[in-house]
């Protein structure tokens, strides 16, 4: 079992060949062959949300991925929101400003799937914006903070 | 190591100064994924620990079957009792002594499930995961006490060290013209950081580098150093950044000194973290408590007598004691007093801290009591609170340094609404909503451990702050970066904050609420020191541009020094460090008394908690005080409980940054909701498991389980308490929540749940 497979995946725009194990997952690809280490491992099952990326636009959870199931789409973690050195992601923003976090540790999979809330259209409501960030947890306890963030964040994007 | 700097400042210029709403600086790193944790760290030739776990709760091993896990594609290196490094036993972080026997980090003799018994290391993590799955261990089973619910477990033993007594506490109850008596439970708690616990271990020769999240690097730090028998400047630490930790992050684990051995015996480093279900076992969250309670009053409602009987689990082979008589000691005014705590051993981990470890069990069981009596003699809760005032602490019989309790009632009361509540049970309702109203107050200890801070003026007018402190997600980096621009008067953006190695100066434990005190206290002290070693150069130095005006003193200000003599004209701090040619002005400053200044006491200030004071020791009893105004709302068909709307007035002294002091409570309310409503280890009475070690079944809250939060702050500058005037933050707010919670959940349905959480079937 380590027979190693050749991937080509496109991680924020740019190409990448890898050699990993058919059973190493997207999170894994990601922090361990990638030095991508903004997406973070939380559980490894699926349950809290800290490794949530975007896959051809969709939020999904990394480590529920298999790295070889994502060839040939496009995958955007929180190091592609938005450029080195540019100005930042309107959620970005609106998480710095309304402290939207403590540790830091669940925040980049809060941002993407704040992200994705709000494009799916489900930021109308302060209730709505609870329900469908109820998938990634936060123990230090943002989520008023996260609520008010992604209501103004999705004020800007509109 | 890691720099923060505030270059992304937001709002406008007094934010920087302490006391200002600044975004945190270490903000822009987290936003963006750039924020290194310690185990996001690839040193060259790394390789992968997983631990092997008992399956069984009590008895022993008996064999380890290793061959099919050896003979696996990639695998270095299976460890077990007979084959790992010998290592030393360490001094405890009491500072206690150790004795002379070897330290096994594997067990032989099983005392709970989830126990390490061996380890795989391999070139890959899936490598090392599925040859763990290969390890064929065979046992000898014994019948385990899986919690003290069991009957077998007994009463346990007494902790006399706990008891606290006054008066004639049963006398006065026997006489008490108003008596109740109940026994208030809470579960096994779990810290549930979202960073799971692991380390990344590097020997080169003998010198040992450590990549861990940590509470306390300076403490883990020396752990290190005794086991493996090294120089304490020979282990370096690196965290940081800490995924969360409240509590669970401070002391030094059993896997970390499997992930040190296997890194010395491979010559490699090794990255070893735990997984999520092992977070549950691996070390110990909140223990289960119990507590019996009996009220004595008048039948106006004032106390007359309080007899308070505890225990908390332990583990079979440790002493771990939940201190549950500390707020039942100090909330109330009453003549007569007794508490008496046990401790009953169990096949359990040695439970840890979480976030209030003593004081949020023991507020639950007061607050609900005193809840039941204000039912019983027919008078608001809020009311019966302010009746039984503790003027002074009746405990240690010494005047509060600052107790807000009483303004916090107020403010609370007024921003809830609590004069609409209804008085009587069941009584308020919309639709198939039965509304509660319920309040109770909370209180956390102000400890005090002496601190240090290196604070350095470099040559481009930067600023820097250095220790081996941590942040992990208080706000350290920022309060301090606010501490030196306003003690040295220069813009928040010319300071640079570095933290978590254990190459700077030292730094005590995190927790107990005591960091940002101490080390707002240390860098203050520092950063005096720095300035007035510039204004002596500028003074003083033939090429100082301010030689001629023969000043006794200089202004700082906005980073421009200027004399009173001749306000009209500034130089910039970079000017004078230019013209006057030095390289840096340096400051290493320390608050330890004069008597704990030397070498070993200065050492052990940092590695072991045996100087810090408690909360009465001097003239004045210290502690942060704080009110809960919860409204619930109860399904009346199904029982489900939401809570639908809570304000919080706190004292917790001067605010160093409101909007991340703010942040701190709220998330402790949250983690009191989740407390209340959602949180228990479920052991298996048949063979010790917890049985919900995941995040899918150990319920904390989410996003949608969580209201509006309005926190007040009520407190006022202590500077008994601290330097600069600031108390306990961080671990105060969760105190209070699962009882104002409790008492809503009476309110609104005539039902009193006494054993958390508050679960729809305990209420249809």
């Amino acid at each position: 079992m380590s027979n190693q497979t050749t991937i080509n995946l496109e991680i924020n725009g740019q190409a990448h060949t890898l050699a990993v194990e058919p059973r190493v997952t997207l999170l894994d690809a990601l922090r361990d062959h990638l030095e991508l280490t903004g997406t973070k491992k939380g559980c490894d099952q699926g349950q809290c949300g800290a490794c949530t990326v975007h896959v051809d636009g969709e939020r999904v959870l990394s480590c529920l991925t298999l790295a070889v199931q994502v060839e040939g789409r496009a995958v955007t973690t929180i190091e592609g929101l938005s450029d080195p050195g540019a100005e930042l992601h309107p959620v970005q923003s609106a998480f710095l400003e309304h402290d939207a976090f403590q540790c830091g540790y669940c925040t980049p999979g809060q941002i993407m799937s704040a992200v994705s809330c709000i494009r799916e259209g489900h930021a109308g409501s302060d209730d709505e914006i609870r329900e469908y960030m109820s998938g990634n947890l936060c123990r230090c306890g943002a989520y008023p903070h996260i609520v008010e963030a992604v209501r103004e964040a999705a004020k800007v994007m509109s | 190591m890691t720099i923060v700097d505030t270059k992304m400042k937001h709002g406008d210029a007094s934010d920087g100064l302490l006391g200002g709403r600044l975004a945190r600086i270490d903000g822009p790193a987290k936003i963006t994924g750039a924020a290194d944790y310690a185990m996001e760290h690839s040193p060259e030739g790394m390789v992968y620990a997983v631990i092997i776990d008992s399956t069984i709760a009590s008895g022993r091993v008996v064999a380890i079957d290793t061959s099919a896990a050896e003979a696996y594609p990639g695998v270095l290196l299976v460890l077990t009792p007979d084959n790992a490094l010998t290592i030393k036993t360490a001094t405890d972080w009491t500072g206690a002594p150790p004795p002379e026997v070897p330290y096994e980090p594997f067990a032989r003799e099983i005392t709970f499930a989830g126990q390490h018994i061996a380890a795989v290391i391999a070139e890959t993590f899936e490598q090392a995961t599925a040859a763990a799955a290969l390890i064929k261990v065979t046992y000898e089973e014994t019948v385990p006490i899986s919690s003290f619910d069991d009957p077998r477990s007994g009463e346990g033993f007494p902790i006399d060290m706990m008891t606290k007594e006054w008066g004639d506490a049963d006398a006065a109850l026997a006489i008490a013209p108003v008596r109740i008596e109940q026994e208030y439970k809470t579960p096994r708690e779990y810290n549930v950081p979202i960073e799971p616990h692991g380390l990344i271990a590097h020997w080169e020769g003998d010198m040992l580098t450590l990549w861990e999240p940590s509470q306390w690097i300076d403490g883990m730090s020396r752990t290190y150093a005794e086991w493996f028998s090294i120089p304490f400047e020979n282990v370096r630490m690196l965290s940081p950044y800490i995924g969360g930790g409240f509590g669970s992050k401070a002391l030094p684990t059993r896997y970390g000194a499997v992930a040190a051995i296997a890194a010395k015996m491979l010559d490699r480093p090794v990255k070893l973290a735990i997984t999520r279900p092992q977070t549950f076992t691996a070390f110990g969250g909140r223990p289960a408590t119990r507590q019996t309670i009996a009220l004595g009053a008048t039948r106006e409602g004032k106390l007359l007598s309080i007899v308070h009987r505890s225990a908390n689990e332990t583990s079979m082979s440790d002493v771990a004691i939940e201190p549950l008589g500390s707020v039942t000691s100090i909330m109330y005014a009453v003549p007569n007093f007794s508490s008496r705590q046990n401790i009953v051993p169990v096949n359990t981990v040695k439970p840890g801290a979480l976030r209030a470890p003593g004081e949020n069990p023991s507020a639950f069981g007061i607050e609900c009591a005193i809840d039941e009596l204000a039912y019983e003699v027919g008078i608001d809760p809020l009311d019966i609170r302010l009746l039984n005032y503790a003027e002074e602490d009746p405990h240690a019989k010494k005047p509060w340094s600052t107790r807000r309790l009483r303004e916090a009632y107020a403010a609370g009361a007024e921003a809830f609404g609590w004069a609409k509540r209804s008085p009587s049970v069941r009584s308020m309702r919309e639709g198939k909503q039965l509304i509660g109203y319920g309040v109770a107050a909370g209180t956390y200890p102000v400890r005090r451990t002496p601190g240090e801070a290196m604070v350095r003026i470099l040559s481009n007018g930067t600023i820097e702050v250095a220790s081996s402190g941590i942040d992990m997600g208080q706000g350290t980096y920022t309060i301090l970066a606010q501490t030196a621009a306003e003690a040295i008067g220069v813009p928040v953006e010319t300071v640079v904050v570095k933290l978590g190695d254990s190459s700077l100066p030292r730094a005590p434990v995190a927790g107990g609420s005591q960091l940002a005190n101490l080390m707002t206290g240390a860098v203050h002290v520092a950063a005096l020191a720095a300035r007035d070693e510039l204004i002596g150069l500028a003074i003083n130095d033939q090429n100082s541009p301010f030689r001629d005006l023969q000043a006794n003193t200089l202004t700082i200000e906005g980073g421009q020094m200027s004399s009173p003599r001749d306000a009209g004209s500034s130089v910039a701090i970079a000017e004078v460090m230019r013209r006057t040619g030095r390289e840096r002005i340096e400051a290493l400053r320390n608050t330890l008394p004069e008597n704990l200044r030397n070498k070993d006491d200065h050492f052990r200030n940092f590695t072991t908690i045996s100087t810090m004071l408690s909360p009465t020791e001097g003239d004045y009893s210290m502690h942060s005080w704080c009110v809960h105004f919860v409204e619930v709302r109860v399904d009346v068909d199904f029982g489900t409980v939401r809570v639908s709307r809570m304000v919080s007035a706190l004292d917790s002294g001067r605010l160093y940054n409101p909007k991340l002091a703010e942040s701190q409570w709220k998330g402790g309310i949250i983690m009191g909701i989740g407390q209340a409503l959602l949180e228990e280890g479920l052991v298996d009475q048949r063979n010790g498991h917890v049985m919900n070690n995941n995040l899918g079944d150990y319920l904390v809250p989410t996003n949608a389980d969580i209201p509006n939060l309005e926190v007040i702050s009520v407190g006022i500058p202590d500077t008994n308490a601290s330097i600069l005037g600031g108390k306990a933050v961080g671990e105060l707010a969760i105190v209070g929540v699962a009882p104002a919670i409790a008492n809503a959940v009476y309110h609104a349905t005539g039902i009193r749940v006494r054993d958390l959480p508050i679960t729809l079937e305990k209420l249809i």
